[in-house]
């Protein structure tokens, strides 16, 4: 600034007679000089695009805020350290509100007119099942879906006709959560008697099915299969049908709404059965609509924010909550796209900027320090577009507000309230002990 | 037994629910043919506003309830004169879209208001269950089958018993007529559609405890009310409310004997039935066409 002040001064005092109004047109002539000048060296560099679809209007939108926000905060923290091979990163996003058809013609928009080389998903599954064709025929720009846990997405045709598969996942797929949520209630539990309950909407019916699969693989029967409508508020006959078939715990899909009623009839019902959820409920958004009578619920998924934290999950949570000035209302989101972004990074540095190479690359990354975990094998595999496998998910608990992983040793299954409190949880009520 | 009991009443509780909401059909169509599709978004507008009221401004329940029902009821004056009055004296049927209109734009601004995130509120008076032997119910639930009885007793008081009921009445056998014979029709119609909205708004602020506060809190609620009015008669208030507390029984049976998946396949069906049966409803009395 003293520099600057200081050549004004010699413009005035070798050109005296200038009147003020030339005076103001040389500084704002110099100024766009080197505004044009730095236009100039931006467009010799020209910055890498990473596109992204999904809601970001209407009731789905917390999903695609997540996951933008956790893409700007990777994006940032890669371009303050100089970018990828000395070009700048930036996120072309696009509000597809939820609706399909939409979400086709903005990843075409993205991939044809702004040339993005990569795409972080969209955020529900028919979007991304409706493109995921058109992604590997047409468009061949690999996509990292941190939300979208349909397991068609990444079990494609064109995997299944060995072709080049350019649909990758760092988030859950509902094979391998329904295999989780029943393995660790029949082995782990050692629950036997399982009863389902699940909403008959879309990703509940799946759900259902998925489960009804693993129970019968494993040699089971649900002991009842209850279902509920997305305006049911009181599920009195449904608790009361698992109760009598004497349920040793419940497995549900279904989102907050719902699994809030569920979780009130049984406080009104003093129902005590252990109930356990697919990742629809892993934010705070279910304490805040449960409160109390979400004690003790179990949920499957791929990471909690709560309870002790890896020193670079804090950095992040902390710098979420300074960009934001709120904390995350579904941190699965988030950090997966944080780890998307770095998974292109890691790509492109290893084997190109192609979109073909970075494809290529994501399945050639041997290990990688995530926020999701720490992959110490290769994130993906020719035939492996799931970064988080069955053995990477984690089963949670709601305890007192906080969603606490469900950790195992040789006493049982325990939780860690702080880094130095640890308490046990009792496998037929799931009572802390 | 307990079985039975315990799904019944917890049906019944959430059939005087349909029970209030339905009500608020028959009022408009009773004066003047035209029902306000959109009711169960004024339902959503009387919960969002308890919410905000009890929730955010820790106001009393007794004086939240007052405030909701002054304004949906001013709101109701305005919606009126604006979404049905206009195509109403142009003889047109637009006010079934314009009706449908009104609601989806409130949807719309109570997200741009209070977000789409679902948001408890607190019961009004107590938490804790209450148990009749085996059997328990909320304290809120009882507080909606009460509250439903005594509108629907306070209804028919009003129909039979005040001039202005009995105004009601005359206007809707026929508002020619009753013009003729010196009751200012317009204004019973407009007030009807305003009591119609305060009666959707006392519905949502009793029932928003037990339903969280979200935008669409009201949507399915009013269809099922809707349901439940067409079964019931739109002329029948009283049949209104028997028809409500069956349909929830009804409905809650389906679920804990046969299967939740078909509940609404059978529910709607019902409705289909009884209007092919009884276009009138299962209360209703037939009215006689002189040419």
């Amino acid at each position: 600034m003293a520099e600057g002040g200081g050549e004004v001064n010699t413009f005035n005092s070798t050109e005296v007679n200038m009147s003020d109004k030339t005076f103001v047109s040389q500084i704002a002539a110099a100024a766009a000089a080197v505004i044009f000048a730095a236009m100039g060296s931006a467009q010799a560099q020209e910055p890498i695009k990473i596109g992204f679809a999904g809601a970001l209007s209407g009731p789905a939108s917390f999903v695609g805020i997540e996951i933008k926000r956790g893409s700007e905060i990777a994006i940032d923290e890669i371009n303050a350290k100089g970018g990828i091979k000395g070009r700048k990163l930036v996120l072309v996003a696009r509000d597809d509100e939820h609706n399909p058809v939409k979400t086709v013609a903005q990843y075409r928009e993205l991939v044809e007119r702004e040339k993005v080389v990569g795409i972080v998903g969209a955020t529900n599954s028919a979007s991304m099942l409706a493109v995921a064709p058109i992604v590997n025929d047409t468009l061949k720009v690999p996509v990292i879906c941190p939300a979208t846990d349909a397991t068609e997405i990444t079990e494609n045709d064109a995997k299944k006709n060995g072709r080049d598969n350019y649909l990758f996942r760092v988030g859950m797929y509902g094979t391998g959560q329904a295999n989780f949520m029943v393995d660790t209630m029949t082995k782990k539990f050692g629950h036997k008697k399982i009863g389902l309950l699940t909403w008959t909407g879309g990703w509940g019916v799946t759900g259902r099915g998925e489960l009804q699969r693993r129970l019968k693989e494993n040699g089971l029967s649900p002991v009842t299969d209850e279902t509920f409508d997305n305006n049911d508020t009181d599920m009195t006959p449904q608790v009361i049908k698992l109760q009598n078939a004497g349920a040793q715990s419940i497995l549900n899909y279904a989102l907050v709404r719902e699994n809030t009623f569920v979780v009130k009839t049984k406080e009104k019902l003093k129902d005590g059965t252990p109930y356990v959820s697919a990742w629809g409920i892993a934010g705070p958004a279910f304490w805040k609509a449960a409160g109390d009578a979400a004690e003790g619920v179990l949920t499957s998924t791929t990471v909690t924010i709560d309870g002790p934290q890896s020193p670079e999950r804090m950095a992040f949570i902390n710098e979420y909550q300074r960009r934001y000035n709120e904390g995350m209302s579904a941190a699965v989101f988030a950090v997966g796209a944080y780890d998307a972004i770095y998974l292109f990074k890691t790509s492109m540095e290893r084997n190109g900027l192609e979109p073909k190479q970075i494809r290529d690359g994501l399945e050639k990354i041997p290990e990688f320090n995530g926020l999701v975990k720490h992959f110490k094998r290769p994130v993906f595999t020719r035939d492996r577009h799931n970064a988080v496998t069955e053995e990477d998910m984690i089963m949670t608990r709601w305890t007192n507000g906080k969603l606490l992983e469900v950790k195992f040793d040789s006493k049982g299954p325990y939780v860690e309230i702080d880094a130095k409190t640890k308490k046990y949880i009792d496998k037929a009520t799931m009572k802390l002990l | 037994m307990y079985f039975f009991l315990q799904i019944t009443l917890s049906g019944i509780a959430t059939g005087a629910i349909y029970g209030l909401i339905a009500v608020g059909y028959s009022l408009t169509f009773m004066t003047t043919k035209v029902l306000n599709f959109a009711l169960g978004m004024w339902v959503m507008l009387g919960g969002m506003l308890t919410y905000s009221l009890h929730v955010e401004y820790g106001l009393n329940p007794l004086f939240v309830l007052p405030i909701v029902t002054l304004v949906l009821f001013a709101l109701g004056v305005v919606a009126e004169r604006f979404s049905v009055f206009p195509f109403l004296r142009a003889g047109s049927d637009v006010w079934v879209m314009s009706t449908l209109a009104v609601g989806f734009l409130m949807i719309d601004l109570a997200e741009i208001i209070w977000g789409r995130n679902p948001t408890p509120v607190p019961p009004f008076i107590g938490k804790d269950a209450i148990y009749i032997g085996q059997v328990s119910i909320l304290p809120q639930q009882l507080l909606i089958i009460l509250v439903a009885c005594v509108m629907f007793l306070a209804l028919d008081v009003f129909y039979r018993r005040t001039l202005l009921g009995k105004a009601f009445r005359a206007v809707a056998h026929s508002g020619d007529v009753s013009g003729l014979m010196g009751i200012n029709t317009r204004r019973i119609q407009a007030l009807s559609y305003a009591m119609a909205s305060a009666l959707a708004g006392i519905a949502g602020f009793l029932v928003v405890p037990l339903t969280l506060a979200e935008p669409q809190m009201g949507t399915v609620l009013g269809l099922k009310a809707f349901a439940i009015a067409i079964i019931a008669g739109l002329a029948a208030p009283r049949g209104i409310l028997i028809c409500g507390l069956m349909y929830g029984a009804f409905e809650a049976l389906v679920s804990g004997y046969l299967y939740t998946g078909i509940r609404d396949i059978l529910g709607f069906s019902l409705m289909i039935l009884a209007l092919f049966l009884k276009p009138e409803g299962v209360f209703g009395r037939r009215q006689e066409e002189r040419v």
